[in-house]
């Protein structure tokens, strides 16, 4: 190669070489302004959610998100832990004997976050609206008992049912439709239903900034009536991938990341592990169920179904799975939330040998050299349906299906998408299913209203239930009573008896997940699962 | 050649006819309602009234022949209807987001050539040299390695570890970096096997023989004449590549959070959001075909036998 060529290409090199260090100390130039101004924090919370914060309609649903209305908007009651209700913006509240009238009495000086008084002509102007379109939130029970609203004086709001509903004073501390729109957000028709003008609020933050899938900043409100907030903002980045979110924390553009399945249970172990952050592990808040169609045959017979709970290991199941981060459940609704404390269940253990009796007993016999049980020339086969995104389902379902294998079950695991799963569920088109129950604040009124109704899929599961018509008839009186004993007694045997005729198995206790950077404290999680966490929350300076 | 334009601009109409047909049919060969798949997005527990509701709203209760000629009327005047998740025009927030993909996609394109075109051009010139090896396991690696991995890998490296570009998110330059990097190494890969494919099958014609026994100097031969007219295929494949652009984005843009289409495309997916759907589906067909409409044009300009083969057709 001649001296001229060689001479070329160090100068090429090296001018390659200049080009790429004035580019990346021009990149990390930009990135130490970023991070000066991250030094000087100006008490701002980071956090990651995997959707866009939505438009803020307190009285609509998809986009918007639940943990963000509830920063804006309030309730007139509030959930509480235990299923404790507590006064917000109703300070205080009578239920008529008949248990059909509610009078509440507003908490005077609340203002909106423009200014404007928060009284109970606002309140009534929320309700009508939201009455409107009462289908679509038939769902929440009370929306479609509702007969009357009436403002009986500024601060004094009557609302009159059509029958008594227990579960009414609960229902009103969801974080949707039931929140208050303040009168500068109402559009001129006075439709939310297809839209606000502006997100005004009496909560403790008033959104700041918002670019659709970027980002929402959301203020403190000076102005708030109750305890005001430490942090001074809350940001919320759109991040939708898992892994990218556990990049940007680990880089420490987030304080924190929380919530159900934002991140996966192995990261949050892995996280956790390297010490250099705080991490919380939240109360139960739902029961991961197996749901069995007692339709089909081998279903129908109530051993088979106790046989198939006898024969897997709950603990060793839970803890593989799930990193010991979901607790073994032997109750098909926490006990954390209202009159489920005092269920007297039938405890299953892990028991092999009492499973393939019970396989025995129901005619399923193994035949020689065979390694599936057959009845009449039939294989005792069934399938188990689960959604095919979510990790947890599908390592459970595969330990299913080992753990039954030896009792001589085969099991066939289906996996679909989540839509999928839910047509199919309320088709009636599966064997078993993963089902988990909706949590504070509606549970456990709304999982009974559900068992009850026909279309969710359980009451057909329940349907080999010999008591089922009883079942239904006490599940459709519990709202109904006014008397708190006696609705206590209902919700222990109706509880026990579905529980123990083995069509619901409960597998285990999901909870929310949060890890945070060392300088967060005081997080804690929310009762109701739908609020955000923010209150109380500092960061150190 | 005006008239060859206006046939192809003309064969848009059948495969925009098709490609509604198959949206609108989607509907009906999906297992899931999308009244019923709204409602569990939203939350809300699916009762028989909402349901029935939701379905007269969503224009799913009317007989399919109806829906589709309804669904092509309103797509001549831009009216992909509205967005089940956000209850806004579609049309508006396809619109919105556009931008931003366009910005990442124009970012891989001019990576991808200004790596590729000397790349694969010194590759097939120095045969054997260590360029051409480089260039190579360039696309070896281009082409095997999955992109939301190289990505994830990358922020890793040059975000974390390195703290040079951020993670996440749009506004800044910087940003646009890791991300139009991921997108362009498969194209980088692909343009540069192409490119070097083509010089090399090119370098064995006979007007090279016959430029150099004209004395013409190696450098005029090898730019003037064997780059440009071997370049012919890249341009093809690049114009390929604009509709799978828009579609490759859709992994890219989830895992830097990049608010573009591709990434409002997959909500919508999972929300069985079915106007979105189907309004990228028609996005993606007429730029499939825009693109390869283009590249015919760039073709006849770069290489005028093309134009000249056209002309004896007709």
């Amino acid at each position: 190669m001649s001296k001229g060529k060689i001479s070329l290409k160090i100068k090429l090199a090296s001018m390659f070489i200049l080009i790429l260090s004035t580019l990346l100390v021009g990149c990390s130039n930009t990135n130490n302004r970023e991070s000066t101004s991250k030094g000087g924090h100006d008490n701002m919370l980071t956090i990651a959610w995997p959707r866009d914060v939505g438009e803020m309609n307190p009285h609509v649903y998809n986009p918007s998100q639940l943990f963000a209305q509830s920063m804006v908007y309030e309730p007139l009651v509030s959930y509480q832990a235990g299923g404790k209700i507590k006064p917000n913006l109703a300070k205080s509240w009578e239920i008529s004997e008949d248990g059909k009238v509610y009078t509440f009495h507003l908490r005077e000086g609340v203002k909106f976050s423009d200014g404007t008084d928060f009284n109970a002509e606002i309140v009534k102007k929320n309700f009508d609206t939201i009455l409107n379109n009462a289908e679509l939130h038939s769902w929440l029970g009370f929306i479609t008992k509702v007969s009357q609203t009436e403002v009986v004086d500024k601060n004094t709001f009557k609302l009159t049912l059509t029958e008594p509903y227990y579960p009414t004073i609960q229902e009103l501390a969801v974080v949707r439709p039931v929140r208050f729109l303040g009168e500068a957000g109402f559009p001129k028709d006075g439709d939310t239903s297809k839209g606000i003008v502006k997100p005004v609020g009496t909560g403790p933050w008033i959104l700041e900034k918002y670019k659709a899938d970027e980002y929402a900043i959301y203020k403190r409100n000076e102005n708030y009536w109750g305890e005001l907030p430490k942090l001074e903002k809350i940001k919320v980045k759109v991040i939708p991938d898992a892994e990218t979110r556990v990049l940007a924390f680990e880089k420490g553009d987030l304080d924190m990341i929380y919530g159900e399945g934002v991140i996966s249970l192995d990261t949050f172990k892995q996280l956790k592990s390297t010490g250099k952050y705080e991490t919380s592990v939240s109360e139960p808040i739902a029961t991961r169920q197996l749901v069995m169609n007692t339709k089909t045959e081998q279903l129908s017979d109530e051993r088979v179904r106790q046989a198939l709970h006898y024969g897997f290991n709950r603990d060793a199941m839970v803890e593989g799975v799930t990193s010991g981060l979901e607790e073994k459940a032997d109750h098909i609704l926490p006990t954390n939330l209202p009159y489920t404390k005092d269920v007297d269940i039938t405890s299953v253990g892990y028991d092999v040998e009492k499973a393939k009796t019970l396989l025995d007993k129901a005619g399923w016999k193994l035949p020689k050299g065979k390694t599936v049980r057959e009845k009449d020339g039939k294989l005792l086969e069934v399938e188990l349906m689960y959604d095919s995104a979510e990790s947890i389902q599908k390592a459970m379902a595969e330990t299913l299906q080992s753990e039954w294998a030896a009792i001589g079950v085969k099991l066939n695991i289906v996996g679909v998408e989540l839509a999928d799963q839910v047509q199919r569920f309320k088709d009636n088109k599966f064997d078993i299913n993963f089902f988990s129950n909706y949590g504070a604040p509606y549970d456990p009124h709304t999982f009974l209203n559900i068992v009850a109704s026909k279309g969710f899929g359980f009451n057909e599961a329940i349907s080999a239930y010999p008591n089922k018509d009883e079942l239904i008839k006490q599940m459709v009186k519990v709202p109904q009573t006014t008397d708190e004993k006696e609705r206590q007694q209902l919700y222990s045997s109706i509880l026990k008896s579905l529980q123990d005729q083995g069509a619901i198995i409960p597998v285990s206790y999901i909870k929310k997940t949060a890890i945070y950077q060392k300088n967060v404290t005081n997080f804690n999680f929310p009762a109701n699962r739908d609020e955000n966490p923010f209150t109380g929350i500092s960061i150190k300076q | 050649m005006g008239n060859y334009i206006l046939k192809r601009i003309m064969s848009i109409i059948p495969v925009f006819l098709l490609a509604a047909l198959l949206t609108t049919g989607m509907i009906h060969l999906s297992p899931v309602d999308p009244a019923e798949a709204y409602l569990t997005a939203a939350h809300i527990q699916p009762t028989d009234e909402i349901l029935a509701q939701k379905r007269h709203e969503f224009g799913l209760d009317q007989p399919f022949f109806i829906q589709y000629v309804k669904s092509i009327m309103k797509i001549c005047q831009l009216d992909f209807g509205i967005s089940y998740v956000s209850n806004k025009p579609v049309w508006n927030e396809v619109i919105y987001r556009i931008p931003a993909t366009v910005q990442l996609a124009i970012a891989s394109i001019l990576i991808a050539v200004f790596v590729s075109v000397p790349l694969g051009f010194l590759a097939g010139v120095k045969k054997g040299s260590v360029i051409d090896h480089f260039s190579r396991l360039l696309s070896f690696f281009g082409a095997s390695i999955p992109t939301f991995w190289l990505g994830y890998i990358l922020v890793f490296f040059f975000s974390v570890k390195l703290n040079l570009f951020p993670v996440e998110g749009i506004g800044t330059w910087q940003h646009l970096v890791l991300p139009s990097i991921t997108l362009a190494l498969p194209l980088i890969a692909m343009y540069t096997r192409l490119l070097r494919a083509s010089v090399l099958e090119n370098l064995q014609q006979p007007y090279v023989l016959f430029a150099r026994t004209r004395g013409l100097k190696e450098k005029t031969i090898m730019t003037k004449h064997v780059l440009r007219i071997a370049i012919s295929p890249m341009i093809t494949g690049l114009g390929m590549n604009l509709g799978k652009l828009l579609t490759g984005t859709i992994i890219v843009e989830s895992v830097f959070s990049w608010p573009g289409f591709g990434r409002y495309f997959i909500e919508a997916i999972f929300n069985r959001d079915i106007p979105v759907i189907q309004c990228y589906v028609l996005i993606a067909a007429s730029l499939f075909i825009l693109s390869n409409l283009i590249v015919d044009i760039v073709q006849m300009y770069v290489d005028p036998r093309i134009s000249r083969k056209e002309g004896q057709h007709r």
